[in-house]
This record gives C-alpha cells, sequence and structure tokens, in this order.
C-alpha cells in the first residue's frame, strides 16, 4: 500500500515546494505550480500543439525504431566477432563522447531543418547505448550454450538469432530503455536548434515571448511523456525476459 | 513412442557376450596447441590415438590441464586439431552435429526456454512436429525423475536438476555419441552419487557409445567399460585399462568388490607414479 502512495506523496511534496518557493521569490519567470498546471488544458486542448506532439512523437518513434533494427543486430555482430568488432569500435569511440546536439548544425547544413535531420540525431542518441549494450551482451553468452545449439544442428545464422540474440534480451533491453530517454532528450533538443515543429518548438517560442508559465506547463507534459513511456517500456521490458527475474533466483532443494 | 530401447531387451546382452563392435570413433594422431595469452604456443594434445567401440562407455581419465575436455571438444566438432583428425563411423569429422551429444559441466541451458522448451529444443530442430517432440520430451523428463518440472525455468533449478535437464535435453535429438565433459563435476557429493547412479540406469537401457571426462578414479572405474589414463603437458595417453566389471553394476554392491578396489588403487598408483616421474629432475 504504501509503495503505490510514496511516489504520489513525492510529486505532491516536490509540487508544494515549487509553490511555496514560486510565492517567496515573486519573480515574474518563475510562475507557481497551481499557474503551470493551469496552463496545460490550454496546451492539451489546442489543435495546432497537438499537431506539433505528434510530429515529435513520430519523429521520435521513427528515430528510436530504426535505431533498434540497425543496432541490435551490429551490437550482436560484434560481441560475436572480433573483425566486426574491431572495424566499428574506433567508429563508435569517436561518435560516443560527441554530444548529439553538436552535431545538428552540421546535419542542418546537409539535411535541412526538416525531419530527416531531426529524426537522424534521435537516432544517432539512441544507437549508441543499444550497441553498447547489445554487444555486451552478446559477448557474454556462454559458448558451451553456443556449442549445444550446434550440435542440434543450428547453423551460424539461426544460432546468431535464435541463441546468441534471446540470450542478450535482457542486456539488449537495458539498452533499449537508456535508449528510449535518449530520444526524448534529442528529440526536445533537436527542436530547440532546428525550430519548425514539435513539443521542444511550443516550449522555447513559450520562453521567448515570456509565457513562462506555458514554459513551465510544457516541461511538465514532456517529463510526464518521458514517465509514462519509461512506465510502459518496464512493462514490456519485464514480460518479455520474465525468466531472468531475480524473483525466479532461488533454487529448488532437489538434486 | 518409443523412448529407448526397453529394459529387458537390453539386460539379454552383457558387454561380455557382445560381438567385437565396430569403432564408432576413431581419433587419429590428433594434437593441438593453444595460443596462450602471453602469445606463446602451448601444447596440449600430443599425438593423441584411441578408438572407441559402438556401445562402449569409455571414460578419459586425467588431472586438470592434460587436455582431456579438448579432446572431447575436438570430437564433438567444436575446436578443430591442429593436427590429426577423427573420424565417426568412418566419416572424418568436420563439424558439430546431431550424432554427437554434448553434456556440459556448465549445463549450457538455455535460460530463456523452461524445462520443457530445452528438452523439446533438439527434436524440433531436427524437423519433429510439436506434439511428437512434447510427448517424447515429457517421456524423457519422467525418466530423468524431473516430472512435474516441466514448466520451470532452468534458474528455479539446482544444479543437480539442471544437469538433469541438459541430458535429457541431449537424449532428445538421438544422438549416437554422448561426449560428456566433467557433467556431475560442479556437484556436490551426494547428487553426484545419485546422478552417477542414474545415467548408468539409463545407459544400461539404451548402450550409447558415451565418451565421458572426468578426474574422479572411482566415477571412471564405477561407469565406464574402458579407462583411458591421460597424463598433462602435452595430455598424451598412458595407458587405456579394460574395466572387468560385472553389468547391471550397482554402487552399493561395486564398493565391496575386491576387483573394483582394485582397480581403484591400481590407476591411483599410476598416477601417483607418474607424477613423481614428472617431479623429478
Amino acid at each position: 500500500m504504501m509503495r503505490r502512495v510514496a511516489p504520489v506523496l513525492a510529486c505532491i511534496g516536490l509540487l508544494l515546494v515549487w509553490q511555496l518557493a514560486s510565492l517567496a521569490l515573486k519573480n515574474d519567470s518563475f510562475p507557481t505550480a497551481l499557474e503551470a498546471i493551469r496552463a496545460i488544458p490550454a496546451i492539451l486542448g489546442d489543435k495546432d500543439s497537438l499537431i506539433n506532439f505528434a510530429a515529435s512523437l513520430r519523429r521520435m518513434a521513427i528515430g528510436f525504431g530504426v535505431a533498434l533494427v540497425v543496432s541490435i543486430p551490429l551490437g550482436l555482430l560484434m560481441g560475436r566477432s572480433r573483425t566486426v568488432a574491431s572495424f566499428f569500435n574506433p567508429l563508435l569511440m569517436v561518435i560516443y563522447p560527441v554530444p548529439k546536439a553538436a552535431l545538428m548544425p552540421i546535419i542542418m547544413l546537409w539535411l535541412g531543418i526538416g525531419d530527416l535531420a531531426k529524426t537522424l540525431v534521435i537516432f544517432l542518441g539512441v544507437s549508441l547505448p543499444v550497441i553498447y549494450h547489445s554487444f555486451e551482451g552478446a559477448k557474454a553468452v556462454e559458448e558451451k550454450m553456443l556449442w549445444s545449439g550446434a550440435a542440434m544442428g543450428l547453423s551460424a545464422a539461426q544460432r546468431m538469432i535464435r541463441i546468441v540474440l534471446p540470450a542478450a534480451l535482457p542486456e539488449i533491453l537495458t539498452g533499449c530503455r537508456t535508449g528510449l530517454v535518449l530520444a526524448l532528450i534529442t528529440m526536445i533538443t533537436s527542436e530547440m536548434i532546428a525550430r519548425q515543429s514539435g513539443a521542444g518548438n511550443i516550449l522555447f517560442n513559450a520562453l521567448d515571448m515570456g509565457q513562462y508559465d506555458t514554459v513551465f506547463a510544457m516541461i511538465i507534459i514532456v517529463g510526464a511523456m518521458g514517465i509514462s513511456l519509461d512506465v510502459l517500456f518496464e512493462r514490456v521490458r519485464a514480460r518479455l525476459v520474465r525468466w531472468s527475474e531475480p524473483q525466479f533466483d532461488i533454487p529448488l532443494s532437489f538434486s | 513412442m518409443t523412448v529407448l530401447p526397453s529394459r529387458s531387451e537390453a539386460r539379454l546382452e552383457p558387454v561380455t557376450a557382445q560381438k567385437p563392435a565396430a569403432a564408432m570413433i576413431e581419433i587419429d594422431h590428433v594434437s593441438h596447441v593453444f595460443q596462450t595469452s602471453a602469445r606463446q604456443d602451448h601444447l596440449a594434445l600430443s599425438e593423441i590415438s584411441l578408438s572407441v567401440a559402438d556401445g562402449a562407455f569409455v571414460s578419459i581419465l586425467g588431472p586438470s590441464g592434460c587436455g582431456k575436455s579438448t579432446l572431447l571438444y575436438i570430437v564433438g566438432g567444436f575446436v578443430q586439431p591442429t593436427q590429426g583428425m577423427v573420424k565417426m563411423k568412418g566419416k572424418a569429422i568436420k563439424g558439430p552435429g546431431p550424432d554427437r551429444g554434448p553434456v556440459f559441466q556448465e549445463f549450457a541451458l538455455f535460460p530463456w526456454k523452461t524445462v520443457l522448451g530445452n528438452v523439446m529444443y533438439g527434436p524440433r530442430q531436427q524437423g519433429a512436429k510439436y506434439a511428437a517432440a512434447e510427448a517424447q520430451s515429457r517421456a524423457l523428463l519422467e525418466m530423468v525423475g524431473l516430472k512435474g518440472f516441466e514448466g520451470f525455468y532452468p534458474k528455479e533449478l539446482s544444479g543437480g536438476m539442471k544437469q538433469r535437464v541438459a541430458l535429457a535435453r541431449t537424449l532428445a535429438y538421438h544422438p549416437e555419441v554422448l561426449l560428456m565433459d566433467e557433467p556431475f563435476g560442479a556437484l556436490d557429493a551426494h547428487t553426484r552419487t545419485r546422478l552417477q547412479n542414474d545415467l548408468l540406469n539409463i545407459w544400461e537401457r539404451d548402450r550409447k557409445t558415451v565418451l565421458f571426462v572426468t578426474h574422479s578414479v572411482e566415477e571412471a572405474v564405477f561407469l565406464s567399460d574402458k579407462v583411458v589414463m591421460m597424463t598433462g603437458s602435452p595430455g598424451r595417453i598412458r595407458q587405456i585399462i579394460d574395466i572387468d566389471l560385472p553389468r547391471p553394476r550397482r554402487r552399493t554392491e561395486l564398493l565391496l568388490d575386491p576387483r573394483y578396489q582394485e582397480y581403484v588403487v591400481e590407476i591411483e598408483r599410476m598416477f601417483d607414479d607418474s607424477d613423481e616421474n614428472e617431479l623429478r629432475p
């Protein structure tokens, strides 16, 4: 019971601190929590902003989806083949520490400020953690498990799909969860840099126009979006890798 | 569906009365070199030649690091020998295949599959219909004493149970040769004894060819028709000893049998001698 109530209490507490801090500071650029919350229905009821949200989510879904389709096979191949790993490792090591938003100017120069540029940035942001975790997961697959499969007659390609992939799945999904959060972050930053449409567009336009209640309301909305996506993903993840959950860790006593 | 030939059928033919069996596995001058982390060559196996008869239970016994597991992996086709070749029924082994079923010390079960799913994996891969594979797998699980655990995940099982699943999983695709790599090495003494007994019972029913790697002298004598003694660095065959003890073997009877005791003592003495020789400058 308490475990379910606790997060709600934490949220209320945070809003309360916000409300009090805002009342105490009396600053125009720091609206109270109530003012921000009151601005939410207006945003969600507006057709234009809903179109913006849809555009954001579409780019995020495409960027995230394409990243998974490319990164999981690549990471798995890298984990099982030293040749593939030594070819891609230097490339990834160069890309890894570069903030993906920093690449936006070049990408915009080449691809314009439209969907393609923003989706590409999301793709890059999601790819690296997914590749890394798929790589680690594939590398950790027990050799003897693959041998057992080979003895049953599985070809190298079948072993990859039917043994390496499921065995590495818990690790892959950990990467995907990080990737999902990064997709949201890169989505907003890309829209901040190339303002044309999207949730980030609404947020920063409001900032420019000094509509601070809208700014804060947007932060709440984007935050809620992130939390919902994460909760949803966690449900799917838990279902897919039920077999690896620690609740199954207690072995039965029977020889 | 018959999983294995019935017990009575197998009983009619004691090992000693069998006609001279054809060679199932022929290991021909196999040598294997490992590259160590220091980029030095390490000769793991040197000039191993061994013939394993059809239906024989042969143990490969030796100290750790003598290359006995490597030899088994070469027979399995998982490792390519640096020199020499292995033939199965006269044909050169080029890679792994369902005619040779491995059982590893590490179990190597598929953790995302249930117990039943693990056992069904091989037959399904070999093209068996779902219902047939399921019926056969359930029967096998009952045989290894795991009836009622079909829906469990490997993580939920103890070591002994996991090894029972691994054995059933391998038997399920009917390999002609079982390759057992210290299968009971990770188990406690009590569990180990129980699994040895069960393995013998199962083996005495269908008399598959078994290559069994172990470092336990008692285990090798108890189970085998032949014990291949290996010495380490580089791995060589020191001696091959025929274990002429009656079957079916019962552990409690065997422990009191002076011939069993003689075999164990004889083999241990030979290992002691070779140890001393190695220590001599």
